[in-house]
C-alpha cells in the first residue's frame, strides 16, 4: 500500500479524525484520552458495518485484530494481506517479537499499533510517534473531539554551545560525510555511537555537561527516541535532530538532479510501496542508489561514500538542508574562492580603490 | 514504597484484565480510589457501581480507562505485581501517592516521566537502587529497557 489516508470515525458522543503516513505508526500517551474507545468502535463497526451507529470514512478498509495472543492464532491473520490498515490494541505482547515483524514485512498493509513499549524489532519512525488530545466541551453529552498530534519532533531545541561533540549512529556513510565536515571545524569533533541502540549510552557516558550533538535517522529510530530524548533533556546540552536518513539529506540537496527526485521527494508516501520497504530509510537507499547507479563516480554505496559526497561544494549543499541553527554551528565559513575574493576586495579597500560597491559586498 | 522493575517480567500481571473480572463494588466507595478516577479519567464516583464520565455520561467500572483500573489493582492488591505500562505518564503521581501509602511493586516496560514530582522516593528493582530525582530515575532505569 502507498499513499496517505485519512480516517474520519464518529459516533454522536465521539469523533476521531486522523491521517496515516506510512506502513508503521505507534500511538501512545496518557490513560484516558480515548485509545482504547477508538478500537472498540471501529471493532464493532468491524462487526456491524453502519448499522452500528458508526460513521467510517476512509479511502481504505479498517481492521481490528481481536484474537489471541498464541502465534497460531495471529499468524495466519497478520501473514494475509488485506490491504487496508490493521489497528492493534495494547496487551498484545507477541507485536514485540522478532516473529511479528517477519510476519508484517512484506505484507503490503498498513499497521496501526497502540504501544507505550519501544517496539524494537519494528523500524519505525519518529515522526510517526503520536498522542492523541481531546477537544470539546468535554461534558456530556456533547461530541468530544479527538485528533493525533505527533510527540516527537525532527528537531530538539538546543543553545549553541561553542564546543561540541557530534555523535551520529554508526560509522557508514553518514559518519564519513560529518567527519569530513568536522575535519573543517576546530570546534567540533565527529564520533560513531556504534549502533543506533548504543546513541542513548554513548550519551551517558560522554562526560559531565560537555555539549552533543546527536544526528540519527529518524525514519527507524523510533523505538530508541524516547530513551535518547529522555536521556538528553536531563543531561542538558544535547542537540537531537532526526532527519529521515542520511540519503534523505542528499535526495533533498539536489546535488543529485532529477525531475523525479524532486517529486517523489515533495510526497514520499505517495511512491512508497510498504510491501516493498519495512522503512522509508530502506526506500530512500534503494532510490538512491537506483539514480545513480551507471555511473562509478556518483554510485552510491553506503558504507564508503563516494569522493563526489565529500567534495566542498557538495558537502555545503547537504549541510543546507539541516535546520538553521544547525548550519550556523557546521558552517564551513568562505570557500576558498570566496575567501580570495574577499581578500581583493578589502586590499583594494585598503589601497584606497574604494568603490560603492565594494565597500558595501566587502 | 513504590519498587519499580524495568523490563521484562514474566510474572507481571496485565491490570485492565484483572481489573474487569475481579474488582470488589467497594474498592470505588473508597475517596483514594475516587481521587484517583477524577485525576487520571476526569470521572465522578456517584453510587453503587456508577461512574460519570465526561465524554459518555453514567459508565460502570468495567468502562474505566486501562491507567487507572491497573492503578486501582496495584493499590488494592498490594501482594501482586501489575505491568503499569498500561498507565500513561498522568498517572505517575498517582503511583507515587500509592507509595506512599503501601509496599507495591510494578513493572515498568517504558520510560514514564516523574517530571514535576521531585523529591520522590522510587526504588528501581534491577538496582536496588534508590533515586530521588527525575535525573537519576532516567539514568539508571534507561538502562534496562
Amino acid at each position: 500500500m502507498k499513499g496517505k489516508h485519512r480516517i474520519v470515525l464518529e459516533t454522536g458522543r465521539v469523533k476521531y479524525d486522523f491521517t496515516v503516513r506510512r506502513n508503521i505508526t505507534v500511538v501512545q500517551g496518557d490513560s484516558a484520552t480515548g485509545k482504547t474507545t477508538l478500537i472498540e468502535l471501529l471493532s464493532q463497526y468491524g462487526r456491524q458495518g453502519a448499522r452500528s451507529g458508526i460513521t467510517l470514512t476512509s479511502d481504505v478498509p479498517c481492521f481490528v485484530y481481536t484474537g489471541g495472543a498464541d502465534s497460531r492464532e495471529w499468524t495466519p491473520f497478520f501473514a494475509t494481506a488485506r490491504g487496508g490498515i490493521i489497528f492493534v490494541d495494547e496487551g498484545f505482547s507477541f507485536v514485540h517479537s522478532v516473529e511479528f515483524a517477519e510476519c508484517i514485512k512484506n505484507t503490503g498493509d498498513y499497521y496501526l499499533l497502540i504501544a507505550r513499549k519501544p517496539l524494537v524489532n519494528l523500524p519505525y519512525s519518529i515522526q510517526e510517534i503520536y498522542g492523541i488530545k481531546t477537544s470539546g466541551k468535554y461534558h456530556f453529552p456533547y461530541q468530544v473531539f479527538h485528533e493525533f498530534y505527533p510527540i516527537y519532533q525532527q528537531e530538539e531545541a538546543f543553545n549553541i554551545p561553542q564546543k561540541i561533540i557530534l555523535l551520529v549512529e554508526d560509522g557508514r556513510s553518514g559518519y564519513q560525510f560529518f567527519s569530513k565536515v568536522c575535519d573543517h571545524l576546530c570546534e567540533v569533533s565527529c564520533e560513531s555511537a556504534g549502533g543506533n541502540s548504543n546513541v542513548y549510552r554513548r550519551l551517558l557516558q560522554i562526560a559531565g555537561k560537555e555539549p552533543v550533538l546527536v544526528i540519527a535517522d529518524g525514519a527507524a529510530f523510533g523505538s530508541f527516541v524516547e530513551s535518547v530524548v529522555s536521556v538528553a533533556r536531563k543531561r542538558g546540552n544535547t542537540g537531537l535532530y532526526f532527519p529521515e536518513s542520511f540519503e534523505w539529506l542528499i535526495l533533498e540537496s539536489g546535488i543529485i538532479q532529477s525531475s523525479e527526485i524532486e517529486k517523489v521527494m515533495k510526497a514520499p508516501e505517495n511512491y512508497i510501496e510498504s510491501r516493498n520497504y519495512f522503512s522509508w530509510e530502506q526506500f530512500f537507499t534503494a532510490f538512491l542508489q537506483e539514480k545513480t547507479k551507471g555511473n562509478e563516480y556518483l554510485y552510491y554505496k553506503k558504507n564508503h561514500l563516494p569522493e563526489f559526497y565529500l567534495s566542498e561544494t557538495n558537502r555545503r549543499k547537504i549541510l543546507n538542508v539541516l535546520p538553521e541553527k544547525l548550519k550556523e554551528l557546521l558552517n564551513e565559513g568562505f570557500t576558498p574562492e570566496e575567501a580570495t575574493e574577499l581578500k581583493r576586495r578589502i586590499d583594494d579597500v585598503n589601497r584606497g580603490n574604494t568603490t560603492e560597491h565594494s565597500i558595501i559586498e566587502a | 514504597m513504590l519498587t519499580i522493575y524495568f523490563g521484562d517480567m514474566e510474572q507481571a500481571n496485565y491490570g485492565p484484565t484483572w481489573f474487569k473480572y475481579n474488582y470488589e463494588p467497594e474498592w470505588l466507595e473508597d475517596p483514594f480510589v475516587q481521587a484517583m478516577i477524577e485525576g487520571v479519567d476526569k470521572s465522578r464516583y456517584i453510587a453503587g457501581l456508577v461512574i460519570e464520565s465526561p465524554v459518555f455520561g453514567p459508565i460502570p467500572p468495567e468502562r474505566l480507562s486501562g491507567g487507572v483500573q491497573t492503578l486501582i489493582m496495584i493499590y488494592e492488591k498490594p501482594e501482586l505485581v501489575f505491568d503499569a505500562t498500561s498507565c500513561g505518564e498522568n498517572c505517575a503521581k498517582w503511583l507515587l501517592e500509592i507509595g506512599k501509602r503501601k509496599d507495591v511493586t510494578v513493572n515498568l516496560n517504558y520510560l514514564m516521566s516523574f517530571d514535576g514530582q521531585e523529591p520522590f522516593e522510587i526504588m528501581i528493582a534491577n538496582e536496588h537502587k534508590m533515586v530521588t530525582n527525575e535525573k537519576d530515575y532516567v539514568f539508571t532505569a534507561v538502562l534496562y529497557l
